[in-house]
């Protein structure tokens, strides 16, 4: 009997051991992107950052197009990094933008959604909000340089170079002390809660809130065509 | 009348059929019906179906190869097709002929995916309606459908030279 006790507290403490050693081999919590530690040491965020649009809350008038008394309202989840998202931005987007939004007809609200895998994205869309709040047209041209050359700051991580090369000098000191000053960190995190809220499972990833009240979930790359026949019917 | 023997070409084919058979079938229908689950009423589900097929054709899109037209064609035709070829395989009807139909996708599936990997390209595979990066777990997984693709054919058509074992034993009863 003794000896039964003793082998299972033998075999128990061996266990226990094995474990704790796997547990030291196995690897150390990612540590949070700088951005995000800029984060929790950042000021408030600007004032009027946050609107509320058909029952759409925290939207950022900054990252948003078109009018606010429109039918419908599409939140639209993109990572810089992602391809389809590039995809969808410059083919899909833009034509949605110039033929709904600026018509009147939508509004749409663009949400940063960084994926983990992405090591860049989260700077990317730093910058990109600091242009937006900025200026409307920095804004695009920014957004525009960023998914045009995603190939090359995605593997040489020059985010600052390609967002210089959309801005004038001034300009680009002024995103830069608001990228810096980390003011903007906590929209990107709203941005993201409101994403894992929907859930988002992919990027990219289109929400459409009509008036009374439907949410239509596109999940991945659509293109124009395709999207329009969904965008002609709600509008109807 | 025995049942028919144990035949370890045969339980192959069985295996292949209903694998293959499965993950097609599944393949072609998550490439039409997900991940965009709008299916009533019937405008919203022809967009559904619309925006999938949109969706998968910027995945074979992404690998560079085809032209536009060819991208559209493909988009459009192989799921589809996957999900005809799924149905033939569970069913068994002309089993020889659907089954070098599925060997052949599946080796064209394995050298386009082997290519990307060489390539390092950073895209889905374009396999299912989740994504899932080109990578080298997905080449060992699809070498391993291609293998059992090929078995299964070659046993098929094996077995097709030789009487059914029912009606061989069935030849052997009857007095002569």
């Amino acid at each position: 009997m003794i000896r039964r006790f003793v082998l299972a507290s033998v075999a128990t403490m061996a266990f226990a051991g094995l474990g704790s050693l796997t547990l030291m081999g196995a690897p150390a919590p990612q540590k949070a992107a700088k951005s995000s530690a800029r984060a929790s040491r950042s000021s408030a965020p600007p004032a009027q950052t946050s609107i509320t649009v058909d029952g759409v809350k925290d939207i950022d008038p900054d990252k948003a197009v078109g009018s606010r008394n429109a039918p419908i309202v599409m939140e639209v989840f993109t990572d810089f990094q992602c391809p389809a998202c590039k995809q969808l931005y410059l083919t899909t987007l833009q034509r949605v933008t110039d033929n709904y939004a600026d018509n009147g007809k939508i509004y749409i609200v663009h949400r940063d959604f960084p994926l983990p895998m992405h090591a860049y994205s989260r700077i990317a869309a730093s910058y990109a909000r600091a242009a937006c709040h900025i200026d409307n047209v920095k804004c695009q041209a920014v957004e525009t340089a960023l998914f045009d050359n995603q190939e090359k700051w995605e593997i040489n991580g020059d985010v600052k170079g390609t967002v210089a090369a959309a801005l004038t000098p001034a300009d680009m000191k002024k995103v830069q002390a608001l990228v810096d000053s980390g003011a903007l960190e906590p929209l990107i995190d709203r941005d993201k809660q409101i994403g894992q809220a929907v859930p988002v499972t992919q990027t990219p990833t289109s929400v459409l809130h009509t008036k009374d009240g439907q949410t239509y979930p596109v999940v991945g790359y659509v293109s124009y065509d395709v999207l329009k026949t969904l965008l002609d019917q709600l509008v109807k | 009348m025995q049942s028919a023997p144990f035949n370890y070409r045969r339980l192959i084919i069985w295996l292949g059929r209903l694998l293959l058979g499965g993950i097609f079938l599944y393949a072609g229908f998550s490439k039409i019906a997900l991940p965009n689950k709008f299916y009533w009423p019937l405008p919203m589900l022809k967009f559904s179906i619309a925006a999938n097929l949109s969706n998968f054709g910027y995945q074979v899109a992404s690998y560079k190869m085809l032209s536009p037209g060819g991208v559209n064609f493909v988009s459009h035709v192989l799921p589809f097709a996957e999900v005809a070829l799924g149905l033939l395989l569970l069913i068994g009807w002309r089993l020889r002929i659907w089954a070098t139909v599925v060997s052949l996708f599946m080796l064209m599936f394995l050298t386009v995916v082997t290519r990307a990997y060489l390539l390092h390209m950073d895209i889905n595979c374009g396999c299912f309606a989740t994504p899932e990066p080109v990578s080298l777990k997905k080449i060992l997984e699809d070498s391993s459908m291609a293998l059992l693709a090929i078995l299964m054919t070659v046993f098929a058509y094996q077995e097709a030279r030789k009487p059914h074992p029912w009606s061989a034993a069935t030849a052997q009863q009857q007095p002569s």
